[in-house]
């Protein structure tokens, strides 16, 4: 990154000159064309198929379908959304408390394992997470004994690890190290100066919270809500593996329709879901670009 | 509000434990198998005799071999071609390697069987869309990699140094740019294994058996068995992700591409697989 200026001038230049040969752009057919075949015509298939009729002329049966209340679908994406939700703003808050403990500790060694740690279990989820999960607080699970020992069964309590209470606990755990890496940043540049210079202002700790902590922090952690809710409501796997389809989440419901474990009579259905979860998650994914433009400007 | 010393080990302890929990509650589950307080391997030598694993794994193998090799070939000379010739489109590139983010695993299903459903079987039919799909699942990840390492060094001057001395592009690719870039190509094929190596959704709706399919039929004759390879699994994926995250903070100094995407310790790095990155393809 050294002696920026002066390259920097000089490939430009270079960069013009051979940008004049516009057949030299041949060079990024192949990521394009990959991208086009594997991505952009599977997605727009979804949306194009979504309002056809068994028959194949234009009509909007299938989402009529999916938007009657007669119908199972429009629950699935009301509990879909409500776990989506519910375990990204339970795993925003504990990670923002994490991100603030995490970023007052003076320790670089216990910041380095958290951070390399978070990076590998961000990553982490799926069928053996699941089981993991199974052997932990599952029906016989180590835990499960464990609390029954000591007199509280959480079985016997009404909890479940194979339901939608099962399945925050178990989506928490690759959700809260992401925070953790998103929020990072942004907290650790809350500037000491800045609170110095609040409290040279004569501003309380309360006031310095209230007129520059929380609004820096309110896009960045918006911008990490998006990107939580988005993981979760694609989740798949981990559902799966986990309620075998007892909690009847959009993914799940678009898989057994595909596997022909749902008899329909709509060749199509399964496109009108999956065109609404592209609805949701490009709402989502708007709202995150939307708010991080706006973090970009101070982050520097 | 300075957080107290208290506050700050009852938060971090918290976290740990809910981390820690599950491995270790997995690794009594599958030691013990059934017999309170006698751990044994049974299990685990169970897991190595069970009818399906091999095959599993081979598939499982052969697909995320095919996802890291489609994903080189196809992102390395685009990332470097792009740099060197036309610096304006790495924006766009960049936007575009982040699309598959906004698409789930579901949908991309829906329409790959949709659009290509009357394509030769050997295409749908076998393993291999699973690598091709992968692919776009990982890239971005994989690019963001390759991308960080080809921007740590200094193409432009590598490039003229070489030419000047009478080496060809095939020279130059394979004896220069490569082993300079060798850091974000390795962090892309692993982060490119590691996700075709764990993927479920597309490969259990496709019907192929890959290793999580087969595992979770398992889990329902056996479960210690299955959590004996689930732990397992995670224990390899796990020493794959750090060992990608050491070497990348060993060589920082000297270029900043190897890991990137994966950890950022001084939080200067694109710390996650995330969207970080977008806000400059954006301003």
């Amino acid at each position: 990154m050294s002696g920026v200026p002066a390259t920097r001038v000089n490939n430009a230049g270079r960069a013009a000159r051979r940008g004049r040969r516009p057949w030299a752009l041949i060079g990024v057919v192949p990521f394009f064309a990959y991208v086009i075949i594997f991505l952009v015509v599977p997605a727009a298939a979804v949306m194009v198929e979504a309002f056809r009729a068994n028959d194949g002329s234009i009509s909007l049966t299938n989402l009529a379908t999916v938007l009657s209340s007669k119908q199972p679908w429009l629950h699935s994406y009301a509990i879909s959304l409500e776990l989506s939700a519910i375990s990204a703003v339970i795993a925003a808050v504990l990670g923002l408390v994490g991100t603030v403990a995490l970023v007052s500790s003076p320790s670089r060694v216990v910041r380095r394992l958290v951070t390399t740690g978070c990076g590998v279990l961000a990553n982490t989820g799926g069928v053996p997470l699941a089981f993991a999960f199974i052997a932990t607080i599952g029906n016989a699970g180590v835990v499960t004994h464990l609390l029954a020992d000591i007199g509280f069964d959480p079985y016997d309590h009404g909890f479940s690890l194979y339901s939608f209470a099962g399945l925050v606990i178990v989506y928490l755990y690759f959700l809260l190290p992401l925070v953790i890496l998103l929020m990072l940043p942004p907290v650790e540049a809350l500037r000491h100066e800045w609170r110095e210079a609040a409290a040279t202002l004569g501003a309380s700790s309360r006031s310095y919270w209230q007129k520059v902590g929380f609004p820096v922090l309110t896009p960045p952690f918006i911008a990490t809500l998006m990107v939580l809710f988005m993981d979760a409501f694609a989740a798949y796997a981990t559902a799966q593996a986990l309620t075998t389809g007892s909690v009847p989440l959009v993914p799940i419901e678009i898989g057994s329709l595909l596997a022909g474990n749902v008899v329909t009579n709509q060749a199509n259905l399964g496109d009108a879901l999956g065109l609404g979860m592209i609805v949701i998650v490009g709402a989502a994914g708007a709202l995150y670009v939307f708010v991080q433009r706006k973090t970009a400007r101070w982050l520097r | 509000m300075k957080p107290t010393r208290t506050f700050r080990w009852i938060a971090l302890g918290l976290l740990g434990l809910y981390v820690l929990i599950p491995v270790a509650a997995s690794l009594q589950f599958s030691l013990e198998a059934g017999y309170k307080g006698r751990l044994s391997l049974t299990a685990y030598s169970q897991a190595l005799a069970e009818a399906g694993l091999g095959t599993s794994l081979l598939t499982s193998v052969k697909v995320a071999a095919g996802a890291a090799a489609i994903t080189l070939a196809l992102l390395v000379p685009t990332v470097i071609f792009v740099n060197l010739r036309f610096p304006r489109w790495r924006a766009v590139l960049d936007a575009v390697s982040l699309l598959p983010l906004g698409v789930p695993a579901v949908v991309i299903v829906l329409g790959v069987l949709g659009a290509y459903r009357s394509l030769p079987s050997i295409i749908t039919g076998t393993p291999v869309i699973l690598a091709l799909v992968y692919v776009i699942l990982a890239m971005p990840y994989s690019y963001r990699a390759i991308d960080a390492s080809v921007r740590a060094i200094d193409m432009h001057t590598l490039v003229d140094a070489g030419r000047s001395m009478g080496a060809g592009w095939g020279k130059l690719f394979s004896r220069v740019l490569l082993p300079s870039l060798r850091s974000g190509i390795l962090a892309a094929a692993f982060l490119t294994v590691a996700l075709s190596l764990g993927e479920y959704a597309i490969a259990s709706i496709m019907g192929f058996n890959t290793f999580p399919v087969w595992l979770v039929g398992v889990e329902g004759n056996n479960p210690y068995v299955a959590v004996a390879l689930s732990i397992s699994a995670l224990a390899f994926t796990w020493i794959l992700l750090v060992a990608l995250a050491l070497a990348g903070s060993g060589r920082r100094r000297r270029s900043r591409g190897f890991g990137a995407g994966l950890v950022g310790p001084e939080g200067e790095d694109e710390i996650t697989p995330s969207l970080a990155p977008e806000e400059e393809a954006v301003a």
